[in-house]
């Protein structure tokens, strides 16, 4: 397995030959997709350094037009030349834990073959765990920036029971959702994946800097660009096809109606990945884009972390196909053995615990929606005090929590 | 030998500081001299008080005179030695007697044509005077109700230079009325109404008109009941407030409400206050003593100086001293700048304001109940998918991170109000309390708590702090038990324990019980509960 390679290992010609395209083009170009179908890496690297492109063969530049576009990708990859580094600095970029990971190697994930000549060239990886066991059970979950706390509780309460049962949480790093759904996940001691569109050691956002490192810790953070590149706006929309790619199915928690977590469902469906999509409410422009692809693309509709492991079972891995020494590569969070008994008790007290006053004002609350206090205290016959000395109590129990409305009952 | 002494006090802040004005006239060609530290206002004096002098028919000594103004380390500003300066030097050419003239505080700036003109900050600085043994203080007609708030000092109301001079030399005034309207401080207030005045005012500039027929009142805000009992708490407990919605749900009604369920000011607390109005010039001219909490509420585009105080020569109070033993509320409180917000935090935590300059460093009084009112979104348009807010999501993040932790961390209440639907305003009805019945009970809750607080430096249950509140008031045992479920639920974080467990001193003092229960915890609870996180 690459993860124990020593880090004074040399890399192959051919990965050399990989980083230095990851540093020269900007993934999924399409020309050097094309070149690396019928070329090898190297053969294409030196064709760069000799601005010659290798012999005309089938599917390459064999029209004027597309000759004609073979010769400005090659302007477009000789202009960044002089800014590729030295080859030591290439190999040796395994000692400040990043390693490189490309198609062939042991642990890079066979879901990415799936992007045919949008395969990434190769990919950056910062952590230890192993990328192609990671996605052999995982769940791309994506959503949007500006989540609403329903989105962030709901995609952290997924992600944690998914990793809980084993299964990594692949997502993009970002504010909101994103965010949610890793830090669910780390809460889990599960593995999960942030895939950047940006050098895996350049943090954004930047408040994210501690987030990523935990994740480093715990799984890994991976991009196709190379260390020390910035973000960009397009570049965002490129990698969101790596993450529908490396999930066994994608899940949008949130997105408004233009949100970039839709180009990430798009590419999933694209790939033929199953779909998911959690609702919230319809009133909610936050779960706009949801609805939309619940409605229009065929989404599922899930709502648990169980209903997601539903869908995507007969899709995944056999265990028996896994590699061994499950351990070490979830860091406490094998699979069964940190899986709760009875995921919906959580040490909650019955109803049959509560004192009369409490046990009647979660009677008043509704069962669909939510209540306002006063509406609450009114059905229950109680006053104001009381009602609300009992919601605090429900509420501190996990019976019930804060909604658009007032109080709900709370999905357990 | 022609010198005489006069006196009058320079004002630091609130702080009066006893001045000695000498008026020394010697041969020489003619010309005044002022040394001691005076600034550009006070250097003009020269020619306002010849005008003065010479229009009101006294005569000008055509000598040199020289005018001291000591301590001379203090800085003096403004016009107000005007009056203690034409007297001192009128004492020392001879025209009144020195005597009389060295018995009088005075107080006042002069007109050209000798009219004497009210200052401001005249309650601190014959407070000041009373306190150093002056019995007898001279002010301007306009400034005596003021003055004579101060008990034990003999109050001396004149209306011109003329007055002053003819009251000193035990003269009757030109028409053969007295020269001076005396009055006893502390006992006959002139111009004073009766203590049923307005119940909701502030004496602020920005204070509501003056109490109409329509004075707002807690039970409007139907609907909003846990807001409603969020203000009740905080207006008991003297905890900060934060409001969060979008417009229409009534956070700015609320905040404005919150002054009519505040209890009136005592006696002690009415000083502070007015003395602050009084240094600001905001006192208005008919109510000397501010006895009604005051309720600032400053446009968000407020400075620094505006909001702390500040200024280069005077520095004046700001808001939040102006706001002292009352409520600053700040709408749309992330629209304010960043570092006029962040100055806040200091006498958040102080209860006072520290200006520094150069020449002076000045205090102010600065205990407040802080109230925020923000939107979730700078358009403000949340509601529905269709209309629905076009913020970017930075945009969204960065509107409210505009109000920085530490001073969120102050704020021991918030709430989130939410469009009313028509179901829960006819709920509301049965619960909804007029002001005044909110009142009584926030002055009871008040009482408790300054008893409980005897000998603390705290009055009211928002300023105990965590450290004091875990050490010697802990809840009933037992009480916590839903707390520590939610702690470990990952509900509220510990330093969330602490707020709640001080709202649930609040409550306590509300209901009538010596000490938190369980029941006042859970409720405690389920106000802090009521912001979606």
């Amino acid at each position: 397995m690459s993860s124990g390679r020593s880090p004074r290992e040399h890399l192959s010609e051919e990965k050399l030959a990989r980083a230095a395209l990851t540093y020269l083009a900007e993934p999924g170009d399409p020309a050097l997709g094309a070149l690396l179908a019928i070329c090898s890496p190297a053969e294409v690297l030196a064709a760069i350094k000799a601005d010659m492109l290798p012999g005309t063969g089938p599917g390459c530049g064999d029209t004027p037009a597309s000759r004609a576009a073979l010769d400005r990708a090659l302007g477009r990859w000789r202009a960044r030349l002089p800014t590729l580094p030295h080859q030591e600095r290439l190999a040796g970029t395994s000692r400040d834990g990043i390693r490189l990971s490309c198609p062939g190697d042991a642990d890079w994930p066979g879901a990415l073959d799936q992007l045919g000549q949008a395969r990434p060239y190769a990919l950056w990886l910062r952590g230890h765990t192993d990328l192609r066991f990671a996605c052999s059970r995982s769940v791309s979950m994506v959503g949007s920036r500006a989540a609403t706390s329903y989105g962030g509780h709901v995609a952290g309460e997924i992600a944690a029971d998914l990793g809980e049962r084993g299964w990594t949480v692949v997502s993009g790093g970002a504010y909101g959702i994103d965010a949610a759904a890793h830090r669910g996940a780390l809460a889990a001691e599960a593995v999960t994946i942030a895939v950047l569109a940006c050098g895996v050691d350049y943090p954004y956002p930047a408040g994210h800097a501690d987030l990523f490192a935990a994740i480093a810790g715990q799984g890994l953070v991976i991009s196709e660009w190379p260390p020390g590149r910035h973000p960009a706006r397009t570049r965002f929309l490129v990698r969101n096809r790596v993450i529908a790619a490396l999930g066994c199915g994608t899940v949008i928690v949130e997105a408004g109606e233009r949100s970039g977590a839709l180009n990430t469902a798009r590419h999933a469906a694209t790939l033929g990945k199953p779909l998911m999509a959690v609702p919230g409410p319809v009133t909610s422009a936050q779960s706009a884009g949801c609805h939309r692809i619940i409605r229009d693309w065929g989404a599922s509709c899930v709502t648990r972390a169980a209903d997601i492991i539903e869908l995507l079972s007969p899709l995944t891995v056999p265990d028996a196909l896994a590699p061994s020494g499950l351990d070490a590569l979830a860091p406490g969070g094998g699979p069964g053995r940190r899986s709760r008994p009875d995921p919906d008790a959580g040490g909650t007290p019955s109803r049959d615990d509560l004192d009369p006053d409490s046990a009647r004002v979660l009677d008043a609350l509704p069962t669909r929606g939510g209540a306002g206090t006063s509406t609450i205290a009114v059905e229950a016959g109680v006053d104001l005090d009381t009602v609300l000395r009992c919601l605090g109590r429900l509420a501190g129990y996990g019976f019930i929590e804060r909604c658009d409305r007032g109080w709900r009952l709370r999905r357990s | 030998m022609p010198l005489a002494r006069t006196y009058s006090v320079a004002l630091i802040g609130v702080t009066g500081h006893v001045v000695e004005i000498e008026a020394d006239i010697a041969n020489g060609l003619p010309a005044v001299i002022v040394v001691g530290l005076p600034d550009t206002a006070l250097r003009e004096a020269r020619d306002r008080i010849r005008a003065a002098i010479t229009n009101s028919g006294e005569e000008w000594p055509q000598r040199k005179i020289t005018v001291g103004l000591s301590p001379a380390s203090l800085p003096k500003r403004g016009s107000w030695f005007d009056l203690a300066i034409a007297i001192g030097i009128l004492a020392a050419a001879g025209k009144v007697p020195r005597a009389a003239a060295a018995g009088v505080m005075f107080f006042g700036e002069l007109g050209l044509d000798g009219r004497l003109r009210p200052v401001c900050g005249v309650l601190p600085a014959v407070a000041r005077a009373a306190e150093k043994g002056f019995g007898k203080v001279m002010v301007a007609e306009q400034n005596a109700a003021e003055a004579a708030l101060v008990p034990g000092v003999r109050v001396i109301a004149v209306g011109s230079l003329t007055g002053a001079a003819d009251w000193l030399r035990g003269l009757p005034g030109p028409d053969g009325q007295p020269a001076a309207v005396e009055y006893q401080g502390g006992q006959d207030l002139p111009g004073r109404p009766g203590r049923d005045g307005k119940l909701a005012s502030g004496g602020g500039a920005q204070a509501a008109g003056p109490g109409g027929a329509m004075a707002p009142d807690l039970a409007e805000l139907l609907g909003q009941s846990m807001a409603r009992r969020a203000a009740e708490v905080c207006a008991a407990g003297g905890h900060h407030l934060s409001l969060l919605g979008p417009p229409g749900a009534g956070k700015t009604m609320l905040a404005e409400r919150i002054p009519t369920i505040l209890p009136r000011l005592d006696r002690a607390a009415a000083f502070e206050v007015t003395a602050v109005h009084s240094v600001a010039g905001t006192l208005p001219a008919q109510v000397p003593l501010l006895e009604d909490p005051p309720f600032l509420a400053p446009h968000h585009t407020a400075t620094k100086a505006a909001i702390v105080g500040g200024g280069s020569g005077v520095i004046r109070p700001g808001s939040a001293s102006l706001a002292h033993r009352g409520v600053l509320f700040l709408d749309e409180a992330p629209e304010f700048a960043r570092d006029v917000l962040d100055a806040l935090r200091q006498p958040l935590e102080a209860g006072e304001v520290v200006v520094a300059r150069s020449g002076i460093t000045t205090r102010f009084p600065a205990r407040f109940t802080l109230v925020l009112a923000s939107n979730p979104c700078p358009c403000a348009r949340v509601a529905g998918p269709s209309e629905g807010c076009s913020c970017s999501p930075a945009t969204r993040r960065r509107y409210l991170g505009r109000i920085s932790g530490p001073l969120l961390d102050r704020v021991d209440v918030k709430i989130e109000l939410e469009p009313v639907s028509r179901k829960e305003l006819l709920s509301d009805r049965t619960f909804s309390e007029s002001s005044l019945t909110v009142a009584r009970r926030v002055a009871q809750a008040r009482q408790r708590a300054a008893h409980r607080l005897q000998g603390t430096p705290w009055r009211l249950n928002g300023e105990v702090p965590g450290s004091a509140l875990r050490r010697t008031w802990p809840p009933a045992p037992g009480s916590l038990t839903v707390l520590e479920r939610s702690l470990d639920r990952g509900l509220i974080t510990a330093r969330g324990v602490v707020k709640i467990v001080r709202v649930a001193w609040t409550l306590a003092d509300l209901a009538g019980r010596p000490r938190p229960t369980r029941d006042d915890c859970d409720a405690a609870l389920g106000l802090w509960l009521g912001v979606r996180r």
